[in-house]
């Protein structure tokens, strides 16, 4: 188990303009996106998770790997605030979770399982929900932004490809053309860390690899991605760093190369999937 | 025994023995049936007064051809009377129900303690009919279309914020959860992602209302409550037949046109 080390990974890069803006804070080039730090979480009577750590550093692609009932979907909510651990710290770049005001809810931008696009707006105007963070509240009601928002959503919606289909609505975009969008919404966060649950989990295998290498591919502007993953070649194939969660533990966590059948057996028991 | 034929053998002896499930039903079947032989004598069902009354309401018909066409423009002019009453007393209610139907809706309401008492609110509304608020309020603010107007309203608002309501229950919750994970505040994902997905609904059960009080306002003239119900009353009080017979002929005119208007609109924007 690697225990998170603030400072040691991170050498402070000058961001790229544009999608990834650099942002002024000094915490962010010390500590990593994400910590995990001890967590236990029970629920309903029933440990879920049991000193869960682990960390997610900039420009790392994190895949959480485990089988269903392992407690993924509990480390997830914890790690995007909407449930609060028993014991342990969620930090992101180094501030506690649970100083955050709500707004401070845009550093960590999510990306679902069933994408969440409001189905009856455009592409674009979903884009910019990830503004909505910053800009004052009548904007949303609205639903009208300032031109640098708008012309940082249309370049988020051309870093996932979709450039041409902004005007487009939302609903009528294919599952993997949604689920772009939705990274769209996430990058328009300006985040320090996307968390991805189950992204790919609808999606057929080749929508879902395309998937996986733009989130590989964004991890190189600056974020961390932790995504959680059921297919073990796919996290082979496009994570960094894969960690193994069993019973609520964290039973692995290796370079995604270092990831053998051996580590895949230990994970999922003997009838492993391929 | 195979275990098949012992599973068999239990299963049989259970079927005979005394089940409370069994007794249930039966005891629903008498309870079902002792309701309906109530409710007949109370409703004092009476077939032979039907068969005596049938003819005559005949001879009234065929007295109504051909119809007196003479006072037909102050007829339209008491029903567009109808029509405006629902239309306005229609759009007061639904402007008045969107606030409330936030309140009333448990997934997103932001003071959950406020639900209940909500709900109840509304229940009330809704369980006094718009005809009953119009014979209260022809009392207090006087005869004419505007406590038609009121009347409508008030019924309309408890019956529309609950519906509005429960669309919002059952809405799926994903985009908005999305949205608030942006870091948006809870009325900017309410405006942002659940307007968007709850407001063709909205409108259709908005445009259900706006039928259902057209055909539901011809009767508050009645009570003096403006409209075309008032003409109808006083027809009838006169048995004037061949006006009574423009007066109805007239309203299912209008009901109809209204109804295949609103569907069009319906079709258009949901």
């Amino acid at each position: 188990m690697v225990a998170p080390q603030a400072g040691v990974t991170a050498v402070p890069i000058a961001l790229p303009q544009g999608i990834a803006a650099s942002r002024d804070k000094a915490a962010a080039s010390v500590a990593a996106p994400l910590e995990v730090v001890g967590i236990t979480k029970s629920l309903g009577g029933n440990l879920i998770l049991e000193d869960v750590s682990f960390a997610a550093r900039k420009r790392e692609f994190v895949a959480v790997l485990g089988p269903s009932g392992a407690g993924k979907t509990t480390l997830f909510r914890c790690m995007t605030g909407l449930l609060a651990p028993d014991r342990g710290v969620v930090r992101v770049s180094g501030t506690p979770m649970t100083d955050w005001h709500w707004k401070s809810r845009r550093h960590v931008a999510v990306v679902f399982q069933q994408y969440n696009l409001v189905g009856r707006i455009c592409a674009l105007d979903n884009v910019l929900a990830g503004r909505l963070g910053y800009v004052a509240a009548w904007r949303g009601w609205a639903r009208r932004f300032g031109r640098a928002d708008r012309l940082l959503a249309l370049e988020c919606l051309d870093r996932v490809g979709l450039l041409s289909r902004a005007m487009q609505r939302a609903d009528t975009l294919s599952g993997g053309q949604q689920q772009r969008v939705a990274i769209a919404r996430a990058l328009a966060q300006q985040p320090d860390v996307i968390v991805a649950d189950e992204p790919v989990a609808s999606l057929d295998p080749s929508t879902g690899a395309g998937i996986l290498e733009l989130l590989r591919n964004i991890r190189d502007e600056g974020v961390a991605v932790v995504c959680s993953l059921h297919q073990v070649h796919f996290a082979r194939q496009f994570a960094d760093r894969i960690v193994g969660l069993s019973h609520g533990r964290v039973v692995s966590d290796c370079a995604a190369g270092a990831f053998d059948p051996a580590a895949q057996e230990k994970l999922y028991g003997s009838d492993s999937p391929a | 025994m195979t275990a098949a034929q012992s599973t068999l053998e239990q299963l049989e002896r259970n079927h005979r023995a005394f089940a409370w499930p069994k007794a249930r039903l039966w005891l629903a079947v008498v309870a079902i049936i002792a309701f309906y032989a109530v409710s007949w004598r109370l409703a004092q069902i009476d077939l032979a007064r039907l068969a005596t009354g049938l003819p005559k309401l005949g001879h009234w018909i065929a007295r109504a051809w051909p119809p007196n066409t003479e006072e037909l423009p102050l007829i339209l002019l008491r029903t567009a009377e109808t029509v405006a009453m629902a239309a306005i007393g229609t759009t007061l209610a639904v402007l008045l129900a969107i606030p409330v139907s936030l309140l009333a809706s448990r997934n997103i309401t932001p003071f959950p303690g406020a639900y209940y008492p909500v709900r109840w609110f509304l229940n009330a509304l809704r369980g006094i009919d718009s005809f009953v608020f119009a014979l209260l309020f022809v009392a207090s603010v006087g005869l004419g279309p505007f406590a038609g107007v009121l009347g409508i309203a008030l019924h309309t608002w408890g019956s529309a914020a609950k519906l509005f309501a429960d669309h919002i229950e059952s809405a799926n919750l994903g985009p908005f959860e999305a949205v608030r994970a942006t870091g948006a505040s809870r009325a900017t994902a309410i405006g942002f992602a659940l307007v968007p997905e709850v407001l063709p609904v909205f409108f259709s059960t908005a445009l259900f209302w706006f039928e259902f009080n057209v055909r539901a306002s011809t009767v508050l003239g009645v009570v003096g409550a403006g409209g075309i119900g008032q003409e109808l009353k006083n027809s009838m009080d006169l048995l004037d037949f061949p006006r009574l017979f423009t007066i109805i002929a007239v309203i299912l005119i209008v009901v109809t046109a209204l109804d295949q208007v609103s569907g069009w609109l319906r079709r258009r924007l949901v």
